[in-house]
């Protein structure tokens, strides 16, 4: 399956740098590929792929997939730099990418990519064992006031760490911020009680939630969730904090305008859709489109306050 | 059963065949270990399902557990080193022109260990890994210090040796993000280094390449086989003579399987010695026995099953072989260790129906394999060499197109040239590339939770225990090796 997705990328950038250059006229291209830096079933390659069935008609294009793994990131990012900016190649921009940026010093940084616009974002959760003594955040908080608090981040240098560290100093306790392996080793011990919370979008805490294992004490949400209407959001309790996890497209820089408006009208076109609306709604992703002059604003003050959360938690100089 | 739906849903019965034969052209190589034949085909997987994948690789062990026979009655030369016990009866059965026979009770035998030993996987691995959620940092990092103390046991000979290529292994394992800051480390600014080294890469490297290199050394010295041999099984009488050698390999091989370190070719030499002890025919022994043979390929056809069971309970590899099948799981971002259960129990299942299938299957490949097997040894080294090469870099590429990985592929394998040469063990290196992440960030972690308070480590009643048997273990092996080193002094003075 994957090697057919590359070989179809392939054969689309090559039939792209063929094709006489980008008019007016002329865009949409025949073919677009959204390029993710995920593996096959991966967070943004399934966001893809779902995106795409609907786009394809909306865009009155051929959408197809393209999983540039490996590196963070830094191959797709790498992949897009180098590509034309004629509307025919895209890449799914998460924080990872920014992340990745900072981190490393890879080829191509977001620097080199032109955000598009923000399709969705994604809600992260504050979530306890079920069996767990706290009813509220403010539970948690006050415990951590008195004792050790133990709060679990998926990985070390991700948004989930940040809000984490910003929720202590908003609330001015000094909890232990536990990072893990990715989300599963988290939830092994929220639910074993070795931490008191644990972070983590919605998505990956969803069968223990429908198994009745956690249960989720806020949203970092900037509204409360359609899926889950009686969890408070962090803000309302007191902790002006908002996650902003960000699913959109960048493309390479110097996109011509035309192309830009396509996709503006495409993308509210596509979130309009009643079909894809129930798909996206079941997955707990939140519409939240971004046209293409606040994206990039967004996506630097997104960088700002990284680099500054990176830079305080000593993780790079 | 979940088991026989996921057979009939996946293309598991066509993986399990797959790997059986390819694990009987590896087994039948000699100087191809199981280890090498799967570590060949890890980087194929990759694009698989994951139940697929893993039987290919699971069944390809098994396959190359029989198939290093096939040399081992042949040509004197065993194909794997688990066959070596083989040659002493199975050339001397083929001397007497019985090398049919020879061949069919090794088949067969090894259908009998690799069922006795699924059956104890399956019946053992899920209560071991019972106690899963209780784990928590401290008792994770516990487990993985004892699976680094089984490095004591590895030495072969040097204690040092193993030790430096433990902590080589430990060393590779510190590249790429840092567990609990975030931060980087090692990664020279690349981000190709960012995510660590892939064991699997390392894997192939250390095992095959370097293998490569130490043939392309020496001197083509394969005996041409000039072989029309045909598998025959053994008759009623001799089947129910063998039955006893049989269950001594079966015993043998669990208990092998199981012991972190053991692997296939100490249980084939102690079920040998077993069998001949308790033998109504001691005397045949050496000279042709039809149970010298029986005894050793069931014990380590049963290896082939039961070394999987501290894989999944515990997350460790005990064998160069367990260790690569972990690289298969890995890849597929499966945590091998007692949340497998829970979290995988489909992929589980399926690899336990793929074994089933893989060790009855076994019967009729082993029979369809025999002239290619023989084709094949008999190739000259050098074009064998180069194919194996093409193999390797193409499967490599395969994974995420990178050049790096060619890169680090080969600089492991000139690692691993060295390493043979100066007599390195690999295995503490690959346990030390699997476990030092592990071991780390979870003593990292335990210690955040404790606000740096090492106490943690004791008041955790797994950890406690976990490292209790840990100390045992090393205080054991060192008090073997002074006394055998005691009594070989002994012995020179006298």
């Amino acid at each position: 399956m994957r090697g057919f997705f590359v070989i179809a990328g392939a054969l689309a950038v090559g039939i792209a740098a063929f094709a006489p250059p980008a008019t007016a006229q002329d865009y949409p291209k025949d073919t677009v590929t959204l390029v993710t830096h995920s593996s096959v079933g991966g967070g943004s390659d399934v966001f893809l792929r779902e995106l795409s069935k609907y786009l394809g008609p909306a865009l009155g294009a051929n959408v197809i997939v393209e999983n540039v793994t490996g590196g963070s990131g830094a191959n797709a990012m790498a992949r897009l730099a180098s590509a034309p900016p004629d509307g025919s190649i895209f890449y799914a921009t998460t924080p990872t990418f920014i992340y990745t940026s900072l981190l490393s010093n890879p080829e191509a940084t977001y620097k080199d990519l032109e955000p598009l616009v923000n399709v969705f974002t994604d809600p992260e959760v504050i979530y306890t064992a079920e069996g767990s003594p706290y009813k509220t955040l403010q539970d948690v908080i006050d415990h951590a006031k008195t004792a050790q608090g133990t709060w679990g981040a998926a990985n070390p240098a991700s948004l989930e760490r940040q809000l984490l560290e910003r929720l202590k100093k908003a609330a001015g306790v000094n909890a232990a911020v536990v990072t893990h392996e990715g989300g599963g080793d988290m939830m092994i011990n929220v639910l074993n009680g070795t931490l008191d919370i644990g972070v983590g979008e919605v998505q990956e805490v969803k069968s223990q939630l429908e198994a009745k294992q956690i249960r989720i004490l806020a949203t970092f949400s900037a509204e409360k969730l359609d899926t889950l209407p009686d969890v408070p959001t962090v803000k309302s309790l007191g902790y002006d904090i908002v996650a902003r996890k960000f699913r959109g497209l960048a493309g390479p820089k110097g996109l011509p305008a035309d192309v830009i408006a396509a996709w503006e009208k495409a993308i509210p076109a596509v979130l309009a859709n009643p079909e894809y609306k129930a798909v996206y709604t079941a997955a707990d992703l939140r519409p939240d489109f971004i046209p293409h002059a606040e994206y990039g604003p967004f996506i630097e003050s997104f960088v700002a306050e990284t680099e500054a959360f990176l830079k305080e938690t000593g993780v790079i100089q | 059963m979940q088991s026989a739906e996921i057979l009939v849903t996946t293309p598991a019965i066509l993986m399990a065949c797959i790997g059986v034969a390819w694990g009987i052209l590896g087994g039948a190589l000699p100087g191809i270990s199981p280890s090498i034949t799967m570590a060949l085909l890890l980087p194929f997987t990759y694009t698989l399902e994951p139940t697929s994948a893993l039987i290919l690789l699971a069944s390809s062990y098994v396959g190359a557990e029989y198939g290093g026979s096939i040399p081992a009655i042949l040509i004197r030369t065993p194909g794997t080193n688990a066959a070596a016990a083989t040659v002493i009866d199975g050339y001397e059965m083929n001397r007497q022109g019985k090398a049919g026979l020879a061949l069919g009770i090794s088949l067969y035998s090894g259908v009998i260990g690799s069922l006795f030993g699924l059956l104890m996987l399956v019946v053992l691995s899920e209560p071991l890994s019972r106690v899963a959620l209780s784990f928590r940092p401290p008792s994770y990092f516990a487990l993985g210090i004892l699976g680094l103390s089984v490095i004591v046991t590895l030495s072969g000979g040097s204690l040092v040796k193993a030790m430096i290529a433990g902590i080589f292994g430990l060393m590779v394992a510190t590249v790429g993000t840092d567990p609990v800051t975030g931060g980087n480390r090692f990664t020279f600014g690349t981000a190709d280094l960012l995510g660590g080294i892939e064991p699997v890469l390392i894997m192939v490297g250390l095992f095959a390449v370097s293998e490569l290199l130490v043939q392309a050394t020496q001197k083509d010295t394969t005996i041409r086989v000039e072989s029309t041999a045909r598998i025959e099984f053994p008759g009623w009488k001799l089947a129910r003579r063998l039955l006893p050698a049989q269950m001594i390999g079966n015993v043998v091989g669990t208990f092998e399987g199981v012991m972190p370190g053991a692997g296939g070719t100490v249980a084939s030499f102690i079920a040998y010695n077993e069998a001949k002890r308790w033998s109504r025919h001691k005397d045949e022994f050496g000279k042709g026995s039809p149970e010298g043979i029986a005894a050793p390929e069931t014990a380590n056809n049963t290896v082939s099953a039961t070394a999987i069971i501290p894989l999944l309970a515990f997350g460790i590899p005990g064998s160069n072989s367990t260790a690569v099948l972990l690289g298969g799981f890995l890849i597929h971002g499966i945590t091998v260790g007692p949340m497998i259960f829970v979290k995988s129990a489909d992929v589980v299942h399926g690899l336990y129906g793929g074994l089933f299938v893989a060790s009855i299957a076994q019967l009729i490949i082993g029979i369809m394999m025999m002239a290619p097997c023989i084709w094949l040894v008999n190739r000259p080294r050098a074009y064998l060499n180069a194919f194996i090469f093409a193999l390797i870099f193409s499967g490599v590429f395969s994974i995420h197109q990178s050049l790096f990985d060619l890169s680090l592929v080969l600089g492991a394998g000139v690692v691993g040239f060295f390493m043979r040469m100066l007599k390195i063990p690999f295995l503490p290196t690959v346990l030390g590339l699997v476990l030092g992440y592990l071991v780390e960030s979870n003593y990292r972690r335990a210690l955040v939770i404790s606000g740096g308070d090492h106490s943690i480590f004791l008041t955790d009643p797994i950890s406690l225990g976990l490292l209790v048997v840990a100390a045992l273990f090393i205080a054991g092996s060192l008090g073997r090796t002074l006394l055998e080193t005691m009594k070989s002094r002994r012995t020179a003075l006298n």
